[in-house]
């Protein structure tokens, strides 16, 4: 108890005894610190932003199917629309909303051209809260019900097509006798996807219209559910894939999109290799730090020595001086990385390379999102990191010889 | 050698620990520099070369506002014969001519809407990776063959085989119906989905008779013998085009706007990281040289009592900064050299990689070392020591003579 | 002609929150080729006095002159070349560069002076041996007695051939032999060369050297003695 509090006491003001290198070294670690963690929160809101767009243009966190439509995702493969066991499992509380879609390869024309779209078939009160198309209507009206006939199109395919709100076109789809049936549709609505790419895929209609047209009565594709948070679908999975039986396939999110699961993954490990990185390349200034600081107190080590300190007294006493300046490094660093999240919680406008981003699937805003576990990681990594950095010159320390050291110059 | 070098040499060879753990710190960071750049780089390459590698090619002559419309009607005349013309005038083996359309295509039982292109037989495997990526069948070979060659993906959408017939409706240049058979002879993959799902390509000849092109194509694509002649080429195409036609020659960078910007801003982030490992490395050298002349004050007293100006001992403390620079720049490019030279030629993978096809990258990594990412890096950090070396050697520079010889 | 020429000098020092009185309006002349002790008990002045005599510290007030020239109003620039070239300076101890051999600490400043590669050599040689160093050229300082040391920063003084050399307790850390001979050194390089010398000391043995005696207190000359006359 008393050493304890000698040693910590003769560590601060060791430390500030060179206040100048002291500081130097503290603004390093802070540099690194607010890095290691800016640069986390930076990685992390990139995935998030990835998967957010990913998950609301369309997937929602778990879908359920006709085990066979992944592999042929058309008019033949459909279920039932469901009964109220199903609707018993949806209507629980880990959901927050969940939407029943048809969902057809289909071809659109307009007066002058045509393109191949994914026509979904959707209950426009459901959906509003599982995927973007709502929000993100800028022209026209959106869905009023099932049985709605307009068409909402995306604004690149309105341009391919050279079609607007308030023209018709023509949808020529396949129904489950692989006969060609078509309608025609008003266009009611544009909408502007987060990812460009998006809006020459996807075009909506009303659920029960598209029904109808096909002759399917009240089948449907998928059921997208929501749960509350992305990265804690596996509860939800679980108990829904128990519900439903084996008749259907049930997946969660990062089964049915592989490559961003495995960026989440990876991004575990870049975050990790990026913290050690930067503590590496603190490491080496720290270890001259210490080795200075221990030189020029040989005699003065020497003297406590002899006056009957421990070696191992005087081996705590360097890493305790160590490992203070790594924790105010780390307190001060989250802090200023903190701040900076604050105010870049509305993101990051990088509309200048959007297309770029596009391309790596993410949205033109980039909203950092800091997670405590990243915070955490840090501060382990520096701290064990930097005691055993600080063991070289803190053994060098305790082993000098108090004669010896107190008659060095 | 002179006696400043001598004293410069000796100076940071007083503490030979400090002086190595520094230039370990610009090794340290040398080393990791020389290796992100040269991935970055060979990345990028990669990432371009097969991005454009399929379609895209380099350079694309097209008529105007093409690109952005791709109306059947933007058509280039005569298409087959220019692309023969610039082959012959440039001498340029890697030049083909092509049309393109949006089609219903249809098997027995299904009906997709996909991209057919029409391309010359003889020249087409010349710019393009798609007729090396035939897996079943052959690539086409008669340039007015009723013949077709589709995705995997695609074939499996629409239920066909190997020698399956297939009809295709589209509208033709004049408006009318464009309607055909063609029977599958091939059945390419290339792992990017989109491309394996939505593009086919016929006979470039067969293509203008179904299309009522009248001899017409929409493209005449040209690839470089690599990126860096891209732009000089462009020139030259250039000036070979008939005037008053509305041809126009597009880069692939016009082309596939998105692919600078994915670097761009990939680069962003790079450069971010680059930045905070400078920084702590230039605080490094920043203690490293502060002790060394708070310790040496008294000297440099007496040094100035001799009759040197201060200004002269501020610049030795800048040729020392410079000496464990360049020791640190020597020994980083030479081992990080050694390092990244091996991971040339054997590159690097890392879990999650296999799912990179999504960027148009391949599942192996393969560094791109050259004079470039070689010492972009080193030097960046040579010259940021020299910047931190500025405040010590600014001390000494305002240090009193009487003052500084007090010091202990 | 004078070799340095104070009138009326002044100067007042910040030691925490107190003025400290340096010196107190000091005038003196040393004739050239002078050899004069300064005694005075600690902080009577005598080391402010060989600093502002230097051009390394500069007065609050009065004039110095040194060979003729005004220097107390010179900027840093021109106060170092005036050193380089008119000033040698021998300190206590430890005033050699450490990592520099006995030759190299006497080259540098020639080569600061811009005297040519072999030009150096051979006089840092003559002068090496001139003060008795020969054989000890290239050894580095710490591998070098106290006096063998002392000897190598008074070859550096004199190796510009200075108009005057300044010396601040050069004897201060050897032991009474080494001193004696450091003394004769002095007187020789003093008569052979005429050489000025300027020393500050409180010992008895090498003030019994000098041929004007000196005796500083509170920033003040208090006595000036001719030895030579008594």
């Amino acid at each position: 108890m008393g050493t304890a509090s000698i040693v910590l006491n003769l560590a601060w003001r060791n430390l500030w005894r060179n206040y100048r290198r002291t500081a130097i070294m503290l603004v390093a670690v802070v540099v690194g610190v607010w890095a290691m963690i800016f640069m986390s929160a930076m990685m992390r809101g990139m995935v998030d932003g990835m998967l957010v767009g990913s998950i609301r243009s369309l997937p929602g966190h778990v879908q359920i199917h006709n085990p066979n439509f992944r592999d042929d995702p058309t008019v033949n493969n459909l279920f039932p629309s469901p009964n109220e066991n199903l609707i018993a499992v949806l209507e629980q509380e880990d959901v927050v909303a969940w939407s029943s879609r048809v969902r057809v390869p289909a071809v659109v024309m307009s007066e002058r051209n045509f393109r191949g779209v994914t026509l979904i078939g959707i209950d426009p009160v459901a959906e509003v809260s599982v995927s973007f198309v709502a929000d993100d209507m800028t022209e026209g009206r959106f869905l009023l019900g099932t049985e709605d006939t307009g068409l909402i199109l995306g604004r690149r395919l309105a341009e391919r097509l050279e079609t607007e709100v308030g023209k018709r076109v023509v949808v020529l789809t396949q129904d489950p006798s692989n006969e060609i049936v078509d309608r025609g549709f008003r266009v009611i609505g544009v909408y502007e996807a987060q990812v460009a790419s998006t809006e020459e895929i996807y075009a909506f209609v009303g659920r029960s219209t598209l029904q109808t047209l096909l002759g399917i009565g009240g089948q449907v594709s998928e059921i997208a559910v929501l749960g509350a948070d992305y990265r804690d679908t596996e509860a939800l999975y679980h108990r829904i894939n128990a519900a439903v039986g084996n008749r259907l396939e049930v997946l969660p999110w990062y089964e049915l999109n592989r490559y961003l699961s495995s960026m989440l993954g990876m991004m575990d490990g870049f975050v990790l290799i990026w913290i050690v990185v930067i503590f590496l390349a603190l490491s080496f200034g720290l270890v001259n730090t210490l080795m200075m600081s221990v030189f020029e107190r040989v005699r003065e080590i020497g003297l406590m020595m002899a006056l009957g300190m421990k070696p191992g007294v005087i081996l705590g006493q360097i890493i305790t001086e160590s490992l203070m300046l790594l924790g105010m490094g780390l307190l001060i660093g989250d802090v200023f990385a903190w701040v900076t999240i604050q105010r870049l919680r509305e993101g990051i406008d990088l509309s200048a390379v959007s297309e770029g981003l596009e391309m790596m699937g993410a949205g033109s805003v980039l909203t950092p999102s800091l997670q405590a576990s990243d915070v955490v990681l840090a501060t382990i990594v520096v701290l064990v990191l930097g005691f055993l950095a600080s063991l070289f010159p803190a053994m060098r320390a305790s082993r000098y010889h108090p004669v010896d050291a107190m008659t060095k110059v | 050698m002179s006696i400043t070098f001598r004293l410069a040499w000796r100076n940071i060879w007083r503490q030979p620990r400090r002086t190595w753990l520094t230039v370990g710190a610009l090794v340290f960071s040398n080393i990791l520099l020389i290796f992100l750049i040269s991935v970055q780089l060979g990345t990028y390459l990669m990432m371009i070369d097969n991005t454009l590698a399929p379609l895209t090619g380099h350079l694309q002559v097209q008529y105007e506002g093409y690109k952005d419309d791709q109306r059947i009607h933007q058509a280039v005349p005569a298409v087959r014969g220019l692309a023969a013309d610039i082959r012959e005038r440039l001498s340029l083996e890697t030049i083909a001519a092509r049309g393109a359309a949006f089609a219903l295509t249809s098997s027995e039982d299904r009906t997709y809407g996909v991209q057919i292109i029409g391309v010359e037989p003889e020249f087409e495997p010349r710019i393009s990776t798609l007729p090396g990526l035939i897996k079943e069948g052959r690539f086409l070979d008669d340039i007015n063959a009723p013949e077709i060659v589709i995705g995997a993906v695609l074939a499996r959408n629409l239920r066909v085989q190997l020698g399956d017939e297939l009809t295709i409706l589209g509208s033709a240049r004049d408006g009318s119906f464009a309607a055909t058979v063609v029977r599958i002879v091939g059945i390419f993959e290339s792992g990017m989905v989109e491309l394996d799902r939505s593009f086919a390509e016929i006979p470039l000849g067969f293509f203008q008779d179904t299309f009522v092109m009248d001899g017409a194509g929409h493209t005449v694509v040209i690839n470089a013998q690599n990126l860096f002649s891209v732009s000089t080429l462009q020139q030259q195409v250039q000036a070979l085009l008939p005037d008053m036609e509305g041809l126009v020659v597009h880069d692939w960078d016009d082309l596939q706007p998105g692919l600078r910007q994915a670097i761009q801003a990939d680069l962003l982030g790079a450069w971010f990281m680059y930045g905070v490992l400078v920084i702590l490395v230039a605080f490094s050298v920043l203690n490293t040289q502060l002790m060394s002349v708070l310790e040496r004050t008294r000297e440099f007293g007496i040094t100035m009592s001799l009759g040197l100006t201060s200004g002269r001992l501020g610049w030795l403390i800048m040729l020392e900064t410079a000496m464990i620079g360049l020791l640190g720049l020597g020994l980083g490019v030479f081992l990080g050299g050694l390092v990244v030279y091996w991971f040339t030629v054997n590159g690097f993978t890392y879990p999650g990689l296999e799912l990179a096809a999504q960027f148009n990258l391949p599942d192996r990594i393969y560094p791109n070392l050259n004079s470039i990412s070689l010492l972009v890096g080193p030097c960046i950090v040579f010259l940021a020591s020299l910047v931190a070396a500025v405040y010590p050697a600014a001390r000494v520079h305002f240090l009193q003579p009487v003052q500084a010889m007090r010091a202990a | 002609m004078y070799a340095v020429r104070c009138i009326d000098v002044r100067k007042i020092y910040k030691q925490g929150d107190e003025d400290v009185i340096g010196l107190n309006g000091v005038s003196i002349e040393v004739e050239e080729g002078g050899f004069v002790c300064l005694r005075s008990p600690s902080g009577g002045g005598k080391t402010t006095l060989l600093n502002v005599m230097g051009g390394l510290d500069r007065p609050d007030s009065g004039e110095i002159w040194i060979a003729g020239k005004r220097i107390d109003n010179l900027s840093k620039a021109p106060l170092a070349r005036m050193r380089l070239h008119r000033i040698g300076f021998v300190f206590q101890a430890y005033n050699l560069i450490p990592v520099l051999t006995a030759r190299e600490n006497v080259e540098f400043v020639m080569q600061v002076q811009g005297v040519s590669v072999v030009d150096r050599k051979k006089r840092s040689l003559e002068i090496l041996s001139e003060v008795g160093l020969e054989g000890l050229e290239d050894r580095r300082p710490a591998k070098m007695s106290g006096g063998q040391q002392q000897r190598v920063a008074v070859a550096r003084a004199i190796a510009s051939n200075p108009a005057i050399v300044l010396a601040d307790e050069p004897t201060a850390n050897l032991d009474s032999n080494t001193a004696r001979h450091l003394m004769e050194l002095f007187v020789e390089l003093n008569q052979h060369r005429g050489t000025t010398f300027v020393i500050a000391t409180h010992d008895q043995m090498v003030m019994s050297y000098a041929r004007r005696l000196i005796r500083m207190l509170d920033g003040k000359l208090v006595e000036d003695i001719d030895q030579e006359a008594v």
